[in-house]
């Protein structure tokens, strides 16, 4: 009896025959990949943009029989999604793509950044799967990224240690401010075009968004400490609304309230943003006051704004 | 029939005391139906009203008709207190009442945070009876700001220089650990000194002033290894002191605000009750007159 899987039983043309399909096999592949590069880089149509990123996302370009010494990596298909899905919304110009001369890996900049930082796709290893966009020098992971489970993550911590520590004395807030936006309409257009789960964090400009603070458990002492720096800054921290908190008003009708989120049971201290408009997030507000800003950091072990338990540790 | 005369006489004599009393009772009871607060604080305490309102110079006999409310004091409190809180916000915009029992209610110093408990506020006798201890911190305030200071000025330097001491302290180890080994070497020379009978009393002396700065070293080196915990108790205690400050201070500024100083303030305060009831007189058109 022959046993397709077992070559000792074939006879030689049989085998002959196996390779070839094999070969035929690695080759439609590559075929197939081609044919993603092309939609992925020449598609105007937002679908199949993300239909050749997520295929690409984890495809296997190798076979036993057919490998491909030039390859780029996972995570460079991904750098090369967000580029032409900015381009798609004729934000182009706001990253820049860049690829060595002698390797297949890609490396991006914002635009306005410029080399303050150079940005990459990390492909998460364990079976979660999905990418984390880093800053390459710094390590600091920004967002996470599934385009399988169409999740999007913003992780509060990395854009703290990045944007409003690291680049805090070489960069201008204003710069900052349009460099966060890029990575914001990326996640913006996935949510608002796909029906991407997203979690924008400390960039949340929504009213109702209540940003959870790292020690639920609040010790009073840090409220006290943010009224006496308020009151030297002419600023005045007044009983929250609820009289479980505390509020602040900064300028043009932005208020920042800090509060325990749970009447009863275990306490769940929160922050909130309000603003007319619901365009300044908490992340606004840092970069626009210092004294909230010094506080904030001040206090990061127990403020720090919680980031999604499952992807960020 | 002596008798019987003393027995008409005695219950006439009742029946007028007790016409009395339901005159007093219907009289507030009308100008309770009538709104008219006024007249509910002139039945409440007569002599005070002529003397403070009327201004009138006679002694008003003490009636004691007043007591008959007594025990209904919070309720005429609860009820009295609307107009009243009403008028206290125009001219005391600082001042947040809560009602904690029928009729009682604590008064707060402004809508910062962590204000503070006031005191209480005394409706029946239009009064402020204010926490002693807490505004004698605001009347101390108002006396330090001629000199530049704050409550808890000098309180807090002190604070400070304590944990400026102990940062030295820490900073100071290596040259201390220098110290230490030099003072450890001389005390290893001592000790080899031959000491002539006429030289112990000198050696003796060096020695015993090496280990003298040795000891005083290591109490230093203890300080030190403390001094991190110490330091942030001291983080915590400045925190708490300038919290008060700051709290402090905005009382000072809504005072100054409403009545330009401290001295207006508590004159006010004094005329409370006359000013009230002077500002309930202009719009009583529903007053009940009374005969007395």
């Amino acid at each position: 009896m022959i046993n397709e899987n077992d070559p000792s039983t074939l006879t030689t043309s049989g085998r002959l025959l196996n390779y070839n399909e094999a070969i035929k096999d690695g080759l439609q592949t590559g075929l197939t990949f081609t044919k993603l590069m092309d939609q992925l880089i020449r598609t105007t149509d937002a679908d199949e943009l993300v239909s050749a990123a997520t295929q690409l996302a984890d495809f296997q370009l190798d076979s036993d029989y057919v490998t491909f010494p030039h390859q780029y990596s996972n995570a460079d298909y991904y750098l090369l999604f967000m580029s032409r899905m900015l381009e798609l919304h004729d934000q182009g110009s706001q990253v820049i793509l860049q690829s060595r001369d002698h390797r297949e890996e890609l490396t991006q900049q914002l635009t306005t950044l410029g080399d303050r930082g150079t940005f990459s796709f990390r492909v998460e290893s364990s079976e979660n799967g999905g990418v984390f966009y880093r800053e390459r020098a710094t390590g600091q992971s920004l967002f996470y990224l599934n385009l399988e489970r169409k999740m999007f993550r913003f992780n509060s911590h990395a854009l703290t240690q990045l944007f409003i520590i690291d680049l805090h004395e070489t960069v201008p807030a204003e710069t900052v401010k349009t460099s966060v936006q890029v990575l914001l309409d990326f996640a913006r257009y996935l949510k608002e075009d796909y029906g991407y789960s997203v979690d924008f964090n400390i960039l949340d400009a929504a009213n109702r968004q209540n940003y959870s603070v790292r020690a639920a458990d609040l010790p009073a002492g840090i409220v006290d400490r943010l009224f006496v720096t308020a009151a030297k800054n002419d600023y005045m921290l007044t009983n929250g609304v609820n009289g479980n908190g505390a509020e602040i008003a900064l300028d043009n009708n932005v208020v920042v309230d800090i509060f325990n989120n749970q009447l009863e049971g275990q306490p769940e201290w929160v922050l909130t943003v309000h603003d007319d408009d619901q365009k300044i997030s908490w992340f606004d507000v840092l970069l626009k006051y210092p004294f909230m800003r010094d506080w904030y950091l001040e206090n990061l072990t127990d403020l720090e704004i919680k980031s999604d338990p499952l992807v960020f540790e | 029939m002596e008798n019987q005369e003393q027995q008409a006489n005695a219950a006439d004599a009742l029946t007028q005391v007790i016409a009395g009393k339901l005159d007093y009772l219907s009289t507030m009871q009308a100008a309770v139906q009538h709104g008219d607060d006024r007249k509910i604080y002139e039945l409440l305490d007569q002599v005070r009203y002529y003397q403070e309102v009327k201004k009138t110079r006679a002694n008003r006999s003490v009636n004691h008709l007043a007591e008959l409310v007594d025990n209904i004091h919070p309720q005429i409190s609860h009820y009295l207190s609307d107009n009243l809180i009403d008028y206290l916000g125009h001219i005391y915009p600082f001042f947040y009442y809560e009602e904690f029992t029928t009729g009682m209610f604590h008064i707060y110093f402004g809508n910062w945070w962590d204000r503070r408990l006031f005191g209480d506020l005394d409706v029946i006798n239009v009064r402020f009876e204010f926490d002693k201890t807490e505004y004698q911190k605001l009347r101390d305030s108002f006396g330090l700001e001629g000199q530049g200071q704050r409550l808890n000025t000098s309180k807090i330097e002190a604070v400070s220089a304590e944990s400026e001491k102990l940062q030295e302290l820490v900073d100071a180890q290596a040259t201390r650990d220098n110290e230490k080994t030099k003072l450890r070497d001389q005390l290893k020379e001592n000790s080899g000194k031959s000491s002539m009978p006429w030289e112990s009393g000198k050696v003796k002396g060096e020695r015993q002033e090496i280990i003298d700065q040795l000891t005083k070293l290591a109490d230093e080196d203890e300080k030190a290894l403390n001094a991190h915990k110490q330091i942030k108790e001291n983080d915590d205690k400045i925190l708490v002191l300038s919290k008060e400050d700051t709290i402090l201070n905005y009382e000072k500024q809504s005072i100054r605000d409403a009545f330009d100083d401290f001295e207006h303030f508590e004159a006010h305060n004094a005329s409370l009750y006359a000013d009230y009831l002077n500002s309930l007189l202009g719009k009583s058109e529903g007053e009940v007159t009374v005969d007395d």
